[in-house]
């Protein structure tokens, strides 16, 4: 009996959104709201029993670890966005946020700088090898301003430019086929699961 | 006004009724088409392979996506849990969105189904819902201790009382992450991860994030990567191959072979397993919708594709007449 009424109701609910296609409507917004709504809701209570009651309450109140007092009113700080004249508050537990960011700077220099430019650094052994040479290459240049992109280098730097537009090509092909599956997912949804029409 | 010059006005919802059509009607009339595997696919498959019946060896599935793109990642979810237990192969959950939780969930109850003696806590393990702030402790101190770092299951109890966990310590032991992500939270377990401990990282996304993550697999910091609907229907062929393949020589499934995929296809509309070459293998078990859906929902994705790629030849000749009309007058 649930699954029947969850269906109905997904189903519902999908029809509505669907229906921005052919124009705005109050349907679409009620739906729209409502996952607003419906994820906030399903949000804080899992939080608060998978955050706030392990890692706050229950060491600090239950356990007697005092020490933790300390992150958790620098968590609170947050909240001091809300004040006017108090609102500087919160940039220390942003500050104390972007140092943690900041430890993974060198690892991040490493798997997206030091071994990229490690693996574009191998020998010309191939068609694949070169086609990446001179792709990498004439990219770079495309992006180096300080001489003008004229004659010969123009040329090179125009190739940088056909690369970029292979490389968004398939960027946006991609983009299609996300967006059909996920309308696929959908109509599977009202064709399978809601009408039983598929097998 | 010319036949040009009214497909450039035509209003945009007749193309959305075209699309509708070209996917509603594969879907209801369904029909075979082959799959073919590509090698980030297949290099993914090989690697989960590797872990089969050890004991030392486990893999984690990480949840980064909620809802919204389910269409796409939630069969590439199943096939890969499916995999896992066809082969005896310890896995574990893990996510760090609320909105995963539940599809995490749902995922493994529908992968299991049909597996009757597992069990939670011995054949998989489901860490659960993680808060966000807790992404850089748990995965830099998996890298010392998993039992230390999770601590305890999404049914409270603790990691490291699990049978799974013998054998089972740090990324050592727990030597393949596959991250199945909307956004670019692969990076952080390539950062993280693969970087400080050298674990192995592969990923599943959406199509829309795949272009991103093929420097990491040009690279060789993936060890593998399903994108989207394309990708979830490759893996579900493997699975149907390899893992799920059953006969007298090969009662728990057999080994990857590059010849045997190369010849086989699996139609998935009747009750027969696969082809080989020009060997045709019958059972009289159908295939359940839920270890095919990516392959079906392929269907009606190539024929969109087609109709999607007709739309663009008709306005680009529309586009050039009309100017060149425009030019002479």
């Amino acid at each position: 009996m649930f699954e029947i009424i969850s269906n109905i109701v997904a189903a519902l609910l999908t029809l509505f959104i669907f229906s921005f296609l052919y124009k705005d409507n109050p349907f679409y917004r009620f739906a729209e709201y409502l996952l607003v709504g419906v994820t906030m809701g399903y949000a804080i209570p899992l939080v608060y029993t998978n955050a706030f009651i392990p890692f706050v309450y229950r060491p600090i109140f239950l356990e007697g670890n005092f020490w933790l007092i300390i992150p958790s009113i620098l968590g609170i700080l947050y909240t001091f966005r809300f004040s006017e004249k108090l609102s500087w508050l919160s940039r220390y537990p942003i500050v104390f946020g972007m140092g943690i960011v900041g430890m993974g700077v060198p690892m991040s220099m490493h798997s997206s700088v030091l071994v990229q430019m490690r693996y574009a650094m191998r020998p010309i052994d191939n068609i694949n090898t070169l086609i990446i040479f001179i792709g990498t290459v004439s990219i770079l240049l495309y992006f180096y301003f300080s001489k003008p992109h004229k004659g010969l280098y123009g040329k090179f730097t125009n190739i940088g430019i056909w690369f970029m537009m292979v490389g968004f090509g398939a960027s946006f092909g991609y983009t299609v086929m996300a967006r059909i599956s996920l309308l696929i997912g959908r109509i599977q949804f009202l064709l399978g699961d809601f009408l039983g029409l598929i097998k | 006004m010319t036949f040009w010059e009214k497909i450039q006005e035509i209003d945009r919802r007749w193309i959305y009724l075209v699309v509708l059509l070209c996917i509603i009607i594969p879907l209801l009339i369904p029909f075979n088409s082959k799959t073919y595997v590509t090698e980030p696919t297949s290099n993914l498959y090989k690697k989960i392979d590797s872990f089969a019946g050890k004991e030392d060896k486990a893999m984690l599935l990480s949840f980064s996506h909620d809802a919204s793109t389910m269409a796409e990642l939630f069969p590439m979810e199943v096939s890969i849990l499916r995999h896992c237990f066809e082969r005896n192969i310890k896995v574990f959950t893990i996510c760090f969105s609320p909105a995963a939780a539940p599809l995490m969930a749902y995922a493994i109850n529908v992968a299991k189904e049909d597996y009757e003696n597992l069990e939670s806590g011995v054949d998989y393990c489901n860490f659960g819902y993680k808060p966000y702030g807790l992404f850089l402790p748990i995965v830099l101190g998996m890298g010392d201790d998993v039992s230390e770092a999770v601590d305890t299951d999404t049914d409270g109890r603790k990691i490291k009382n699990l049978e799974i966990m013998k054998g089972i310590r740090n990324y050592d032991d727990l030597n393949l992450i596959v991250d199945f992500a909307a956004s670019s939270a692969v990076f952080s377990w390539i950062t993280y991860a693969r970087v400080r401990f050298g674990a192995n990282v592969a990923a599943g996304v959406t199509a829309v994030m795949a272009a991103d993550n093929y420097p990491y697999l040009q690279s060789g910091q993936l060890v593998g990567m399903l994108s989207g609907l394309k990708g979830a229907a490759e893996y579900e062929k493997l699975v149907d191959v390899f893992a799920a393949y059953e006969d007298e020589q090969n009662p728990d499934g057999r080994e990857f072979s590059q010849e045997v995929i190369k010849n086989t296809w699996v139609p998935i509309m009747e009750k027969t397993i696969s082809y080989t070459g020009d060997t045709e293998m019958q059972t009289d078990v159908e295939l359940p919708y839920k270890f095919k859906q990516a392959r079906i929902g392929m269907n009606a994705q190539s024929i969109a594709h087609i109709m999607i790629i007709i739309f663009i030849i008709i306005g680009n000749v529309g586009y050039f007449l009309s100017k060149k009309n425009n030019n002479e007058v």
